[in-house]
């Protein structure tokens, strides 16, 4: 279990975190989300030791290891944008850990080259690492971190530069051998979707402050304030209450409502229409609800209601 | 994080202290009771100092102006023997001052090939500023411009840049910082220049140091010479300073991708190639060449005397010495480098050596240390000393564009900071460290300062060797002078091709 | 690394140290023996010879001065007569005698002992005077003439000796405010400086690709071309233009310095620099003139004519006025110029 206690930091008069405490179960994965530039990064550092905090401490598995250099860790880190070792090919880029924790040379090397195959790079372990894609330098970077057998691993937004298509690729790969390790890990991002696609939990942090934790349902189902509404994703966030898409009701004998905007999307139509007291309410319309209706657009008329039930306070 | 900086530094502030400030404080102390500010009131002297500034900035106008095309023409297009090339143009930093001139005068000279007398004129004096200078230049720029990747290059040019906006825009902010050591270590070199410039063009272009070296060597005046030390340190301390503020707002950690080198296609660009090797060819080999083809023209019983005994001990002298001070310098250059990334004071500190009035260092280690004054150590000492900072300088560009995640990516799987730096950090700033050193060797097989320090026949270098010889008169002399020359190009070159010789994974870095 | 330069430089003290008799003679840059003879000094008198060399005389005189509180040498050859008096004052020279050989009546030089002796003037090309079909000049003066113009080059007395001792002659001839006005009409005429004698003769002296065919140099450098010529000629390409005012005599000699060690095997070394051995053999390797009378002299010296007049100061003015002469000499010649 991984332990966040009270974690502050300031860069000369800028605060960056204040009183940050997070838990991680074993086997667990927490996404740390927030939008750039608002403490996660440094928060990461902490935890790996690339920084010290000036106060709190970080427990792993019941020891304090706040004072640890990085290397007693034995943890593992991603980072944004892979750092993989130019001068080294892939395998031994995968080696670099086993060889600084006492294996020899060969062995880490066959054990670095079963890694690749197990992350998909079978036969790419004498590779130089500007030759590879975005995706495989990604692999490489995981089969590097979970090769050592960490007992952490620190995801520092790992997937940012891909594609959606690998993104999601990669994501159910990082997932399966995340549960197949049974450590804590701890996920950095300002995606939501990956957030919510990797991590039981997610912790929201808002000017180096933890504002809001919990399942990505809970938190969508009941934001802590209006930032974290809009935050998580949703579309009609209001002074005192936000409208999750699943309160609106569509079809006959709800009231009729002018569509002051449409756009067309890749599944459907983003569609605002003038709700109650002028409020602009934006649905996304899936080809299923619009069936038979014709593409909507701007003067027409759509019947909407509202499910007060389902309405968030705060 | 800091001690790892703190510890390195050490050595270097050490070797420095005493090495430098040591002697040159014992050298002010003796002359200190006779200090007088007067002297810079005297005309001549204001007219002195002014000369030495203003011919160390043209010249580095001038090194920028023609230096700076080259370089990208070298970084960016590919032909055969370019990697060579590149090993060449460190040969003018080889070659005795004399020697040089006597190439320079070869060409066009009285009796010059090109049937142009241009002794005596402002244009030899440039022109002999060019022929050490532009090295340095070129090579700051071709390495800096190899920072640049590929990629980045592509997406101006789709952007809808010409390439000339392209360098403005993209190349210039990533060369900058490497043109700004060079250009710094110019403006010294060309400062406390006793140089070629004064050989082709006469006395009167003499800079302060040749009145420091007067007034400390013939006169035994230590209070005026002292004052003009110092005020020289000033400004060379102005400008280290400028140029490590400058290079430290400019650094920006680079992305270790491959950079973009093509052949010359097409006329335009072909064209565009060969000016620039023929610009650069006259500029820097053409004298080389000259003195190769004088002294190919040698008798035999002159090239027999190559092989006599104290030719080969003179080879071995070389060697042993550039080779000990090398050593050395790769130890202070990786410390001081370091260290430096952090401090700004430590990082103008690197040209510190080139600061200082040779003749002035030279008389207070005598001073200091007058039992040691004819050892091998301070010999070596002293070899080092000119040719470490090329080392730390080296060091100091890698690593400011070493990204920071690589260090710390090795840390968090388990390396030691030591671990760290010599498994990552040292590996990735290899390539500038054995350009760096190159540099350095050049300067060890070179003559700077050397022959101000006391020395011993049986030390005699190549370099000292052929002093001797062209202290006499007699063609077999002269003849023996420039075949030497050519052996000392020689050796030089193949030190450098061995000391940058291309390493499997970074052929692309090169 | 400190540890280790230290070390360095302790075990560098300590091998000096060690061996019980080691003589340190300071030389100049010029300084050049037979190998044997040298060796042959050490096997006799039972010592090592640790020849250091301090750089040009100038340089190297006060490098002793600036050293004399922990001498680094303990006797010095390469003084000569324009520094003798310098050096006698500054009390780094012990009395130095030699009972061998008597010496040339010219060579005498006060406080130390004499080893060799020559004289700077001006050298000429003389290819470029026939091709040019120019009388030589006759006198200083001539020199300052338009037909001359452009065709003397000379050293800077400040970075060197031959510079030096030609800028003495010709104030010893003509006064220092005669001379003055001499150097001003030369100055006017095209004179080139440059910073030493190698530079001189062998990047503006018209034989050797430059295009000035006067320079200042020695009396014997003609016997050296002849000496060192590629294929043995007769007739040296260059010769002497002797003019009145423009001959220095330069005697240099030995000294043993105060405070240095093993004065036996000082002494031994000054009588060996007197030998028949070395006076023979210093003429074709420093291509002076041996201060010990009756000594043979090498045949090759034919090439040389050996001038019968030379203007020299006294001692004590050279001692005294020197700087203020160079000083001055540099602000007239070398500033204005242009």
């Amino acid at each position: 279990m991984l332990e966040l206690i009270d974690l502050t930091l300031s860069y000369a008069t800028r605060s960056v975190l204040q009183g940050v405490s997070l838990q991680v179960a074993a086997g667990e994965t927490l996404a740390l989300l927030g939008p750039s530039g608002e403490g996660k990064s440094s928060l990461l550092s902490l935890v790996a030791g690339l920084q010290r905090p000036d106060a709190g401490r970080v427990q792993l598995a019941g020891q304090d290891i706040t004072r640890l250099p990085p290397e007693q860790r034995h943890i593992a880190m991603m980072f944004q944008d892979h750092a993989l070792f130019p001068h080294l090919d892939a395998a031994a880029n995968v080696a670099f850990g086993l060889v600084e924790r006492g294996s020899g040379k060969l062995a880490a090397r066959q054990q670095a080259v079963q890694m690749l195959d197990a992350v998909g790079l079978a036969g790419r372990g004498a590779a130089a690492v500007h030759t590879l894609s975005g995706g495989e330098r990604q692999r490489v970077a995981l089969a590097r971190a979970l090769v050592c057998q960490p007992r952490l691993l620190l995801l520092d937004e790992p997937f940012s530069s891909l594609d959606t298509h690998l993104k999601q690729q990669l994501l159910a790969d990082v997932r399966r051998h995340l549960a197949a390790l049974q450590v804590p890990a701890l996920l950095v991002t300002h995606d939501r979707h990956e957030a919510f696609a990797l991590a039981q939990r997610v912790a929201i942090l808002q000017a180096g402050r933890i504002v809001q934790q919990g399942t990505p349902q809970a938190i969508l189902q009941a934001p802590a304030s209006a930032w974290v509404a809009r935050f998580v994703g949703l579309d009609n966030v209001f002074d005192d209450h936000a409208i999750p898409p699943q309160a609106f009701v569509l079809g006959a004998g709800q009231p009729r409502r002018d569509i002051v905007a449409a756009q067309a999307q890749a599944d459907g139509w983003r569609v605002t229409v003038a709700g109650d007291g002028g409020q602009p309410w934006q649905l996304l319309l899936g080809v299923r609800e619009l069936a038979g209706q014709g593409a909507p657009c701007v003067g027409q008329q759509l019947a909407i209601g509202l499910d007060r039930r389902q309405v968030l306070y705060w | 994080m800091n001690r790892s900086l703190t510890l390195p530094a050490l050595l270097p502030l050490a070797f420095l202290l005493l090495m430098v400030a040591a002697p040159l404080a014992r050298l002010l102390q003796e002359g200190h009771a006779g200090f007088s500010l007067a002297l810079l009131q005297d005309s001549y002297i204001q007219w002195r100092l002014a000369w030495s500034v203003g011919q160390a900035l043209a010249t580095c106008a001038l090194a920028l102006l023609i230096g700076l095309p080259l370089a990208w023409v070298l970084a960016r297009f590919d032909f055969a023997g370019r990697r060579l090339l590149l090993r060449m143009l460190m040969l003018p930093f080889v070659m005795p001052t004399l020697v040089a001139g006597m190439g320079v005068l070869a060409l066009f000279g009285p009796h010059g090939v090109a049937g142009v007398n241009l002794q005596d004129t402002p244009w030899l004096l440039l022109y002999g500023n060019l022929f050490y200078n532009l090295p340095l230049l070129v090579r700051a720029g071709v390495d800096g411009l190899e920072q640049v990747p590929a990629s980045r290059l592509a997406v101006a040019r789709t952007l809808g840049a010409p390439p000339w906006r392209t360098f403005w825009r993209v190349e210039w902010p990533v060369v900058r910082p490497w043109l700004a050591s060079a250009l710094c270590l110019i403006f010294l070199y060309c400062f406390a220049g006793f140089g070629l410039a004064l050989l082709l063009g006469g006395q009167r272009y003499a800079t302060v140091e040749v009145e420091i070296y007067t007034l400390v060597a013939y006169e035994l005046n230590l209070a005026d010479a002292g004052v003009l030390a110092l005020l020289a340190l000033g400004v060379g301390a102005a400008v280290a300073l400028a140029y490590a503020a400058l290079e430290r707002g400019l650094a920006r950690p680079q992305r270790l991708a491959p950079t973009l080198r093509t052949p010359a296609q097409g006329w335009p660009q072909r064209l565009l190639l060969a000016s620039a090797l023929t610009v650069l060819a006259l500029c820097c080999l053409l004298p080389l060449l000259a003195i190769v083809w004088r002294a190919l023209q040698a008798d035999a019983t002159v090239w027999a005397m190559l092989a006599e005994p104290e030719v080969l001990a003179a080879l071995g002298n070389t060697l042993r010495f550039s080779g000990a001070a090398l050593g050395l310098s790769l130890l202070l250059g990786l410390c001081h480098g370091w260290a430096a990334q952090r401090w700004l004071a430590l990082r103008a500190l690197v040209f510190l050596p080139f600061m200082v009035s040779p003749v002035c260092l030279a008389f207070g280690l005598l001073l200091l240390y007058p039992q040691y004054s004819a050892s091998v150590g301070l010999l070596i000492a002293a070899y080092a000393l000119l040719a470490y900072p090329f080392v730390a300088k080296g060091v100091l560009s890698a690593a400011a564009a070493l990204p920071p995640q690589l260090p710390q990516a090795a840390r968090t799987l388990g390396a030691t900071p030591w671990r760290s730096f010599c498994r990552v950090s040292l590996p990735l700033m290899r390539p500038a460290l054995r350009r760096g050193l190159a540099f350095a060797a050049a300067t060890a097989v070179g003559e700077f300062a050397v022959s101000l320090f006391l020395s011993r026949p049986e030390w005699a270098t190549l370099t000292t060797l052929i002093y001797q010889h062209l202290g006499r008169p007699g063609a077999a002399n002269l003849q023996l002078a420039l075949l030497l020359s050519c052996l000392l190009m020689l050796f030089a070159l193949l030190a450098f091709v061995v000391i940058e010789w291309p390493e499997k994974n970074h052929a692309r870095a090169d | 690394m400190l540890k280790k330069s230290v070390l360095l430089l302790a075990l560098a003290g300590l091998s000096l140290s060690a061996l019980a008799a080691e003589l340190r003679v300071m030389t100049h840059s010029s300084f050049s023996l037979p190998k044997d003879r040298i060796a042959e000094f050490e096997k006799q008198n039972g010592v090592k010879l640790s020849i250091v060399k301090g750089g040009d005389a100038g340089e190297m005189l006060n490098k002793l001065i600036l050293t004399r509180a922990n001498p680094i040498a303990d006797v010095v050859y390469g003084i000569d007569n324009t520094l003798i008096a310098k050096a006698s004052a500054a009390g780094i020279l012990a009395p130095t005698s030699s009972k061998l050989g008597r010496t040339e009546k010219d060579a005498q030089l006060p406080g130390a002992v004499a080893v060799d002796y020559g004289y700077v003037t001006l050298n000429y090309d003389k290819t470029w005077f026939a091709k040019a079909e120019l009388p030589l000049p006759a006198t200083l003066d001539d020199l300052a003439k338009p037909a001359y113009k452009d065709l003397l080059v000379v050293q800077n007395p400040a970075t060197s000796s031959t510079g030096l001792a030609f800028l003495l002659a010709t104030i010893a001839d003509r006064g220092e405010d005669g001379a003055f006005k001499w150097w001003e009409k030369v100055r006017d005429n095209g004179l080139k400086v440059s910073k030493g004698w190698s530079e001189a003769y062998y990047t503006d002296f018209s034989r050797n690709g430059g295009s000035r065919p006067i320079v200042v140099s020695y009396a014997t450098s003609p016997a050296a071309e002849v000496f060192y010529s590629k294929e043995k000629i007769s007739e040296s390409p260059t010769a002497n233009l002797l003019l009145k005012g423009g001959v220095f005599l330069q005697v240099e000699g030995v000294a043993l310095l105060t405070g240095g060690k093993e004065p036996q095997a000082a002494q031994a070394f000054v009588d060996f620099l007197r030998s028949e051995g070395v006076q023979t053999g210093l003429q074709t390797k420093m291509w002076m003139y041996p201060a010990v009378a009756g000594t043979a002299i090498d045949p090759v010296f034919a090439h040389a004519q050996k001038p019968a007049k030379f203007s020299n100061p006294s001692l004590a003015a050279m001692n005294s006025k020197t700087a203020a002469w160079v000083s001055r000499w540099n602000r007239l010649v070398v500033k204005q110029a242009n």
